[in-house]
């Protein structure tokens, strides 16, 4: 993950950038890599949503 | 205008209020003391309890001014300090309510534990140490951590056409209870001994889920006061209202006294020998509705006592409830020793810059 | 359980009187300008209507107070002006400051009789 970009491989890259979304439809998880349509794997619909951040995201209950 | 001929009544009116303020100084009233007297307060003032749950306390207080049950009312509500969460890490929220929304409505849950481990446990330092340069971290006497971990998923094999989400879905609804405590060390564990750190009601709604959703927060809760936040506040409800008082000028009978009756709650005025009479004016909500009909006019008078005061204390959980209100009067006699402790600095200070001045005014005196 | 003693929100005080951890900064009263033999205005930080009104009630009790009134200057500034007057044929034997203390120390014995009798009524009745 934290490789310089310069050294990646085309194959790395390739599989690196396979984005995961959620289909507004179905809600399952699609794996979309570049050049792919944007469609959902399981029931074809076209609308998808970018997922969640990883990251902690820290509130003050006021 | 009427008023009442009896100095402790306000009157009330069908649209105004009258003699609404206290007059017992000295100098208002020729011929009276109306200077304060200690003894003379011990041996009039009363309380009477009616109530005394954990989470509903009643009880009246009888011959105390206004000034003073308000100062109970407002500490009560303000500067007695309870436990709420403070800061929220959200690791994971896919559910339709937003980070800030869900962590405001954290910080509303009342949390308890073991009273008194949570009474002995310091205060969260804000700002900046200047030695460290950064904000002051949280230690294991100030703070409580508590963790929220909620999947909802579907439950395999539930009937098509079901619509009961407790049939559908596993963790559909999250709830306060799911809130666990996350013991920052053993030591901490051992204080609370078996009444652990929990949510004061376990069935507060957080947030619904639908299959797929999840929720993941720690959150850490502090000490605080209902000043800060309205969350740090340890009462859901803390009042007063005036006794009421209902006078008949003139008797009511007959198909008159029922309808009398009917002006007030049930149980406020009982008809004796076809004769309406006065039972329980506690009761009374003092609607002022017997005001409006035509045929009592002038039969009735309506009041409040100026100086009976009937409070509820409606605790969320961290403190019994007649606690609240002996700690606020801890918290009133703490506020005066401390206001008397700087007077008499400032005093002190005075006198001695008095005497510098004079000193300095002596040196001129010899030089010349 | 009864905490009787108004110490135990000042845990972690030893002499100072800390209220809900607070902390201690300088004096919390000063005379404001204008000050005559028998009239003085006081000026307290960090207090509201809760000691204003209280204490106000306590030093108009006092019979040798011709006037005593408080006034919370603006909401977002955390001062309390307290003004007391003294009769003019009191006013060589007792000060405003004097006033202001007997009244802080009445109000005192107040809260002792408070509660005193609350406990007393608390423990008659008993817990639901």
């Amino acid at each position: 993950m934290s490789q310089p970009a310069g050294e990646r491989s085309y194959q790395q890259t390739a599989a690196a950038s396979t984005m995961h979304y959620l289909c507004a439809e179905c809600g399952a998880k699609v794996g979309i890599n570049k050049g792919e349509p944007i469609r959902c794997k399981e029931c074809g619909h076209r609308i998808l949503y970018k997922q969640r951040t990883r990251r902690m995201v820290q509130f003050e209950a006021r | 205008m009427p008023s009442s001929d009896r100095r402790n009544i306000v009157g009330i009116n069908a649209e105004t209020v009258s003699n609404v303020t206290s007059t017992d100084f000295p100098g208002h009233w020729p011929g009276e003391d109306n200077s304060w007297n200690l003894e003379k307060f011990r041996n009039t003032f009363k309380v009477d309890f009616f109530k005394n749950d954990k989470h509903h306390a009643e009880f009246d207080l009888i011959h105390i001014d206004a000034s003073i049950a308000n100062a109970f009312r407002r500490i009560m509500m303000a500067e007695v300090h309870s436990f709420a969460i403070e800061q929220c890490y959200i690791l994971n929220n896919t559910s339709v309510i937003q980070d800030e929304v869900l962590a405001h409505r954290l910080g509303f849950i009342p949390i308890v534990g073991n009273h008194e481990t949570m009474r002995n446990m310091k205060w969260s330092r804000k700002g900046v140490d200047p030695k460290t340069n950064a904000e002051y971290p949280p230690t294991v006497n100030d703070t409580l951590i508590l963790h929220l971990e909620v999947t909802c998923q579907r439950i395999p094999g539930a009937p098509k056409n079901e619509t009961d989400p407790d049939k559908l879905y596993t963790g559909h609804t999250v709830y306060a209870r799911d809130l666990q405590w996350r013991p920052a060390n053993s030591t901490q564990q051992v204080k609370f001994g078996d009444d652990p750190v929990r949510a004061g009601n376990p069935d507060i709604v957080i947030a619904k889920l639908r299959p797929g959703q999840e929720i993941v927060v720690t959150s850490h809760a502090i000490k605080g006061l209902g000043k800060d936040h309205a969350k740090f506040s340890p009462v859901a409800t803390a009042g007063y209202r005036l006794l009421p008082t209902i006078d008949i000028k003139e008797p009511i009978t007959g198909k008159s006294a029922e309808r009398f009756q009917k002006c007030f709650p049930p149980g406020v005025v009982e008809i004796v020998n076809g004769e309406a009479k006065v039972v329980a004016p506690r009761n009374d909500t003092v609607s002022r509705e017997v005001l409006r009909h035509e045929e009592f006019k002038g039969k009735v008078q309506l009041g409040r006592v100026r100086d009976h005061f009937i409070y509820f204390v409606e605790s969320a959980g961290q403190w019994d409830s007649d606690e609240i209100f002996l700690e606020s009067i801890n918290i009133l006699q703490a506020k005066v020793n401390r206001l008397k402790k700087h007077t008499l600095r400032m005093l002190q200070q005075e006198e001695e810059q008095a005497e510098r001045e004079a000193g300095i005014e002596d040196a001129d005196a010899m030089e010349e | 359980m009864a905490n009787t003693q108004p110490d135990i929100t000042m845990a972690d005080a030893e002499e100072e009187f800390i209220i809900n951890g607070e902390k201690e900064t300088g004096l919390r009263i000063r005379v404001l300008p204008g000050e005559e033999p028998g009239c003085a205005s006081f000026q307290i930080t960090d207090e509201d209507h809760t000691l204003g009104n209280a204490l106000r009630y306590m030093i108009m009790k006092n019979p040798k107070v011709e006037l005593c009134g408080y006034s919370i200057p603006h909401p977002s500034e955390a001062h309390m002006n307290i003004r007391i007057q003294i009769y003019p044929e009191f006013e060589d034997e007792f000060r405003p400051v004097d006033a202001l203390l007997k009244g802080l120390d009445d109000l005192n014995d107040l809260c002792g009789v408070v509660r005193e009798k609350f406990t007393e009524a608390r423990d008659a009745h008993g817990k639901n």
